[in-house]
């Protein structure tokens, strides 16, 4: 408990700084997370388009 | 050209997005995107969380707005445990049944644990060098959950080292089960070690106890919002995992028609 | 019974078979052990008063280091020479393979360490002749053994392996090493006397653990 006490006196009010950047890590984390799985799933599934694109050119010349 | 038959089969799975509409995120092709709506959800939670955290929950008499980060911080470790905990179970339940499912779903959870534990470890840092002014104490907690987290990379890193994706598989379900196992050890072994404070006297759990009623709330939605935002991230990354294994099929599949067009002769 | 054993110490005399004809690993071992020790004192510019304060930590992590090589050492030999292959295409249970490792990695470890700690205890000035001290080097060997094996099973099929294994490895095997350290620093603060804590037990308690759970994922690991 005198740590506390000490800690009150000692503690500006003002440790916003702190708090914001918790916060500010945090969120940025989330989006950038979010951003990557997003964007690499779209990447996949382009390519996955073009195999398939691709797949139904070849088949059409040599007529199965 | 048999090999190429049952690549069309499920194209209709893949919907072509040509553009961004706020319905699909209800209803995609007539079936509910749980996905979409989950999202929807986890935002809105998040939001009415931060309105929570900053309007509604008062402010701590002793450690002042910095105590804020208090309900990001302790709901992001429990959260990560929850993933953790999905990992363990998911490895057993592949050990058992061999369903790429379960390997899917323990990859997923890994990973989002991982994040999660990182950001838990940070933001404790960040609220221990105001209240603590150290970034880093030796207790027994948070020795705890730096070895989780050691063990969780560890984890991410057999996956990605193995030979094959079913090597993967198995290592990492060999991996989430020692692992946890051990992080209960851990936990006990750490708690009874001399050498460092019992238990944590300014720590934010020590407190929980004379939590005000308004304080435990809030911190019960974070922990709900932040549940949410974990089945979310789960569902995304399995979602991406399957596209994973798709493309990987079909590679397989064009290779094997490739090799056999060859045999006969071009 | 019999059916089980017999495998086991086949493998096991194998093992030591092949190390007294070579004997690269307890040389080496015994070497790096003592370049541990050696490099600590300069890391640290040890002062007598100091050296009695972390000589439980340096021993372990002499040991610890050392047991990381000899894990690696165990399966990559095997792995060389397609060695096993032959050994999983032998009509053995998985059980007496990873008993067998095992065993085989126990025995070189104790060998080292009972070579090293008069050594150690000459140096870093303490006595080697207590029953805790050694009874704690003896069941904090075998949770290393257990868990190396394990992991090195796992490691020597990857990518990068020499780093692998311990990244696996010391995260795991932390608990022991913990008790191993705090029932070190009993055995060498004089109280030898009943009086051996809840470490000893505790240690033991870990290796059944370890035990169980890490020969049952060895055989879904191998079997792969």
């Amino acid at each position: 408990m005198p740590d506390l006490i000490a800690l009150q006196i000692e503690l500006p009010s003002s440790n916003l700084p702190w708090l914001f950047a918790a916060f500010a890590v945090s969120w940025a984390v989330f989006f950038l997370y979010v951003i990557y799985v997003t964007r690499r799933q779209q990447e996949m599934q382009n390519q996955i388009r073009q195999l398939r694109r691709a797949m139904e050119q070849q088949e059409t010349p040599e007529g199965d | 050209m048999a090999g190429t038959e049952e690549i069309q089969q499920p194209t209709s799975e893949i919907a072509f997005q040509s553009k961004f509409r706020w319905s699909d995120m209800i209803r995609v092709d007539g079936r509910i995107n749980l996905r979409g709506c989950l999202l929807l959800v986890t935002g809105i939670l998040m939001l009415v969380n931060l309105y929570m955290i900053f309007m509604v929950a008062p402010t701590d008499a002793v450690l002042g707005h910095v105590q804020r980060i208090f309900y990001f911080h302790v709901p992001l470790a429990i959260v990560s445990f929850v993933a953790f905990l999905a990992v363990f179970i998911a490895s057993i339940a592949y050990v058992f049944r061999r369903e790429t499912k379960w390997d899917n779903l323990a990859h997923a959870s890994a990973e989002i644990g991982v994040v999660f534990i990182t950001l838990a470890l940070v933001t404790g840092m960040i609220w221990a060098k105001p209240v603590w002014n150290a970034w880093w104490l030796w207790t027994p907690r948070l020795t705890t959950t730096l070895i989780l987290w050691l063990i969780y990379v560890a984890y991410l890193m057999i996956r990605s080292y193995a030979p094959s994706p079913s090597k993967a598989a198995i290592y990492g379900a060999a991996m989430g089960i020692i692992g946890f196992a051990d992080v209960v050890v851990v936990y006990f072994s750490v708690q009874w070690w001399p050498g460092i404070h019992p238990t944590p006297v300014v720590g934010p759990l020590a407190d929980t106890g004379s939590l005000d009623g308004t304080m435990r709330s809030v911190l019960l939605f974070s922990m709900l919002t932040f549940l949410a935002l974990l089945t979310y991230l789960i569902m995304e990354r399995m979602a991406l995992q399957d596209t994973v294994d798709q493309l990987r099929g079909i590679r397989f599949s064009l290779r094997r028609a490739a090799r056999q067009d060859a045999i006969p002769g071009d | 019974m019999n059916e089980f054993l017999r495998p086991i110490g086949v493998l096991l005399w194998k093992d030591i078979l092949i190390e007294l004809r070579s004997r690269d690993l307890v040389v080496s071992l015994l070497v790096f052990g003592l370049v541990v020790v050696v490099v600590f004192n300069f890391a640290l510019n040890a002062t007598p008063e100091l050296v009695t304060e972390v000589t439980p930590g340096i021993l372990w992590v002499a040991f610890a280091f050392a047991g990381v090589l000899a894990m690696n050492r165990a399966f990559v030999r095997e792995k060389e020479e397609g060695g096993l292959d032959g050994l999983l295409l032998s009509p053995i249970s998985r059980d007496s393979i990873f008993f067998g490792k095992a065993a085989a990695s126990f025995i070189f470890m104790l060998l080292v360490e009972a070579v090293l700690l008069p050594i150690f205890a000459g140096l870093l000035n303490f006595s080697p002749a207590s029953f805790t001290l050694i009874l704690t080097i003896v069941l904090a060997t075998l949770g290393f053994s257990v868990v190396g094996t394990l992991f090195s099973a796992i490691s020597v099929q990857t990518r990068s392996r020499e780093i692998l294994l311990p990244v696996l490895f010391f995260p795991v095997i932390l608990p022991v090493l913990v008790g191993a350290v705090e029932s070190t620093k009993q055995a060498l603060g004089g109280d030898t006397v009943v009086g051996l804590g809840h470490w000893l037990p505790l240690l033991g308690a870990f290796d059944a653990l370890f035990l169980v759970i890490c020969h049952w994922i060895f055989s879904i690991v191998v079997e792969e």
